[in-house]
């Protein structure tokens, strides 16, 4: 974490809103003025009051992660601004799904060579890429904690997909 | 103020900003007047300015994901003030790289499970022309050099062609041997898997199955089977052999049988000696009745 309080130099906030870097000033830990573009991409999207707001909500030690985070969704809404960072959720979230129905496959058919059974087909159902609502899904469906479902359902799926980062 | 919609009611970005609503109210149509924290959380993370510009340069049906990915961010960031949409990025990157280690886990033990039964399958048809080979091989020609109907068939086959047999029996007992080393070799690895899983169950007070432990469990009752099998075969098949595995023993026999086949052609002869006889007899007979008349 770099600290430009102790420096001379402004940091990258400061010389970005061209004013005074205060030796209190929240932004300075977090946006050395090595990485000006850093600040520019939060300022554009968010605006310096909201992430001063943000930061002031937040313990100290926190706010490190905070302003990463703010960082890495500045960036990702520039480079997509119909999506932004959600559009790499919808994906991950989508391969999560995949990965579980070829992981539920697989296992039956482990179950069934156990059993002395030669399963049909199963390593072509293991490639297949679908997508859909599947019952034995169970750790990445709805039901889950985890499960953080985008805006959208399939729509996003028709468009094909837009991961941008 | 009316709303695109047909009510009366300001949206919830004019109701909080305390603004008079127009129709041209280019947030209305996301914010509705009963949904005011949606609002809130956005105006909270961007700002109705950095929305706006967000919306400016885009085309209306991309206004309205743009919207909808910019709301969902706001209330992600909402629940987590910290990490926000980040956090959720890398759990899901952890709960990918989680399951492809498990999925991998999963098709190596079925890639072994697919060589077991292969080397099963291959094992068994190895293990039949073997047997055919050392039981059934030329009784006709043991038959014929010996000549004796009462030896044993099997016997008699591995006397007559030692070096045969010993092929036959070095690939029976190669195939047999290699299979029961592998069993063995896995019934070791499967004793110590089923105690493994014993032990696992055992400390695991949990009620779920886990079919790894499930497989196991039937796995290692199989090998065991088949291993017992195989130690039967060589013990059925190793007497047989000390016979022609000790030469002078071989030679002694072979001059027993010799001696013994002189004998039986005596008897031949003599039975041979005797059917003649009777038809001779018989002819006999039938000539001395047709005499009389």
């Amino acid at each position: 974490m770099a600290s430009s309080s102790y420096s001379n130099s402004p940091c990258a906030a400061c010389k970005f809103l061209r004013r005074k870097c205060l030796p209190d000033c929240i932004f300075a830990p977090y946006f050395p003025p090595e990485e000006p573009q850093k600040f520019a991409n939060v300022h554009k999207i968010f605006g310096a009051s909201n992430v001063s707001k943000l930061l002031n909500e937040v313990l100290p030690h926190q706010r490190e992660d905070a302003v990463n985070s703010l960082a890495y969704e500045a960036e990702a809404r520039m480079k997509d601004p119909v999506y932004g960072c959600v559009g790499a959720i919808s994906v991950l979230q989508r391969q999560v799904i995949r990965l579980q129905k070829e992981l539920d496959a697989t296992n039956a058919d482990l179950i069934r060579y156990a059993c002395n059974e030669m399963p049909p087909t199963s390593f072509g159902r293991s490639s297949r890429m679908g997508h859909g609502g599947s019952s034995s899904s169970a750790s990445y469906d709805q039901n889950s904690a985890l499960y953080y479902p985008p805006p959208w359902n399939n729509d996003a799926q028709e468009r094909g997909d837009h991961g941008s980062i | 103020m009316t709303l695109k919609g047909g009510t009366s009611q300001a949206c919830a970005a004019c109701k909080y900003r305390r603004r008079k609503c127009s129709s041209k109210c280019p947030l209305a149509p996301y914010f509705l007047p009963d949904q005011p924290k949606l609002f809130q959380n956005a105006h909270k993370l961007f700002g109705v300015s950095n929305i706006l510009k967000i919306l400016k340069n885009l085309e209306p049906r991309q206004k309205e994901e743009a919207m909808r990915s910019i709301i969902y961010q706001s209330n992600i960031r909402d629940k987590f003030p910290v990490h926000g949409c980040w956090g959720i990025i890398c759990q899901l990157h952890y709960q990918i790289r989680q399951a492809e280690e498990e999925l991998h886990a999963v098709h190596s033990q079925l890639d072994m499970y697919k060589q077991y039964q292969q080397h099963q399958i291959s094992s068994l048809t190895d293990d039949a022309p073997s047997q055919l080979e050392l039981g059934m091989a030329t009784p006709s020609n043991a038959l014929s050099i010996f000549g004796h109907p009462t030896t044993p068939q099997p016997y008699n086959a591995v006397t007559t062609s030692p070096v045969t047999q010993q092929h036959s029996y070095s690939n029976s007992n190669n195939a047999g041997y290699s299979c029961g080393y592998l069993d063995s070799k896995d019934h070791l690895g499967n004793s110590w898997w089923v105690q493994h899983t014993y032990a696992t169950t055992n400390n695991n007070n949990n009620n779920n199955t886990n079919p790894m432990a499930i497989q196991s469990q039937l796995v290692a009752s199989q090998p065991l089977a088949i291993q017992q099998e195989v130690v039967q075969d060589y013990d059925e098949i190793h007497p047989f052999f000390d016979t022609i595995d000790d030469r002078q023993s071989y030679i002694d026999s072979k001059e027993a049988y010799e001696s013994s086949s002189e004998e039986s052609l005596k008897d031949t002869i003599q039975s041979i000696e005797q059917v003649a006889e009777n038809e001779l007899k018989s002819a006999a007979a039938c000539f001395s009745l047709t005499s009389v008349n």
